[in-house]
């Protein structure tokens, strides 16, 4: 039961990644949140990954954890068809929209391991906040490596 | 070996007299100088395919053949010591004269393995303290600065990779000058160890096998502590 929905959901965010294309406006507005969020994931990221390699504050990283599980519940709606390269100045690859399943299901991913990191982290157990935590830089990185272009200087 | 006439005496007396040259690099510098060569390229090679937990290792494999090479430089073979080799603006201008005679590196390739190991250097200490844009990975140093801090250096090691590269193209056009104008052969070496020198020119002073030892021993604990954190291990 549990795989056939997690099938119907990425497939459904599948859809809305090879849907008809966005105009230029709304299309940048998209990027725009895109980029904006996905600072946040990596601020609140990298605060979280400090705390976590000493004696860790929870609090930081308990905002960290709740800000990324927030995120990544936006993030399947953030690469709707027309916005890629051709249209702005953004690091998502054309791949992104020629593989669309493989996609819908790494962003999944990435919000599945994002809610497991958030309920840990209300938890006292540093080091299962640490183990979930790497399992959600897995799904960051799986996705990353695949689809994001390298930063141009 | 049938047939093939042994060295017997490799006493300094009549180590000139050898036709394979006599010993200018002692083995240590040249390992130094290839799995240096080696590990700036799987480190380049590591980053680009998004392995970035064995680039932070190879960093930290180069931070140690730099201390190791700074301790040589100290107590090893006469031709690895900083002292014999590093001179000032004088001895410059007379090598560019003609005027130098002598083992090992001239006044001018002095500045030129400085220029690559402090480029080096600077490479590995941005590395240390910077973190990848993702928050995945740290550098072991990366807790003792800031986020901002540490995500700088990231950007400024990206930048001065640039610099690396050049000081490289230069090296590589330095030793294509001599072989191409000059004459002179100077890879070889590196991989021998030997060159024909000046007759007149002092041998090489070998170094000693258990300082290397010693060398070795200092740096790998000092990029072990580096490893765990630095100070009393972290912040």
């Amino acid at each position: 039961m549990r795989n056939v929905l997690i099938a119907a959901v990425v497939t459904l965010a599948a859809a809305a990644v090879v849907a008809a294309p966005l105009d230029t406006g709304r299309a940048l507005a998209v990027m725009h949140e895109r980029h904006e969020g996905m600072e946040t994931i990596g601020k609140a990221n990298k605060a979280a990954n400090r705390e976590l390699g000493g004696a860790p504050n929870l609090a930081v990283v308990r905002t960290s954890a709740a800000q990324i599980a927030d995120l990544s519940r936006k993030a399947s709606g953030w690469f709707p068809a027309g916005t890629g390269p051709d249209v702005g100045k953004t690091r998502a690859k054309p791949e992104i929209w020629q593989n669309p399943q493989d996609f819908a299901a790494k962003a999944h991913n990435f919000q599945v391991a994002a809610q497991a990191f958030n309920a840990v982290a209300a938890t006292g157990d540093i080091n299962a906040m640490k183990a979930r935590f790497a399992d959600l830089g897995g799904t960051c990185k799986a996705c990353h490596d695949k689809y994001r272009a390298e930063e141009k200087h | 070996m049938q047939g093939v006439p042994r060295q017997i005496s490799r006493g300094r007396k009549t180590l000139s007299a050898e036709p394979r040259g006599q010993l200018v690099w002692d083995l240590p510098v040249r390992l130094v100088h290839w799995l240096l060569a080696a590990l700036i390229l799987f480190s380049w090679w590591s980053v680009k395919n998004h392995h970035t937990d064995w680039h932070i290792w190879s960093g930290i494999a180069i931070l140690t053949l730099l201390l190791f090479r700074l301790l040589w430089g100290l107590g090893g073979s006469s031709t690895a010591r900083f002292a014999n080799f590093v001179k000032g603006p004088r001895a410059v201008g007379a090598f560019l004269r003609g005027q130098w005679t002598g083992t090992g590196h001239n006044p001018l390739g002095a500045l030129s393995v400085l220029a690559l190991f402090g480029a080096v250097a600077i490479q590995v200490g941005l590395g240390l303290i910077s973190q990848d844009e993702d928050g995945l990975y740290m550098g072991p140093l990366a807790r003792l600065v800031s986020s901002d801090t540490s995500d700088s250096a990231r950007d400024m090691h990206e930048l001065w990779f640039k610099v690396i590269l050049g000081l490289i193209v230069l090296h590589v056009a330095a030793i294509l000058y001599y072989r191409l104008f000059r004459g002179q052969k100077l890879t070889k070496p590196m991989i021998t160890g030997r060159a024909l020198v000046d007759p007149d020119a002092e041998p090489m002073r070998p170094g000693k096998w258990w300082v290397a030892v010693v060398c070795l021993g200092m740096a790998l604990a000092i990029a072990r502590w580096v490893v765990a954190g630095a100070p009393p291990f972290g912040s």
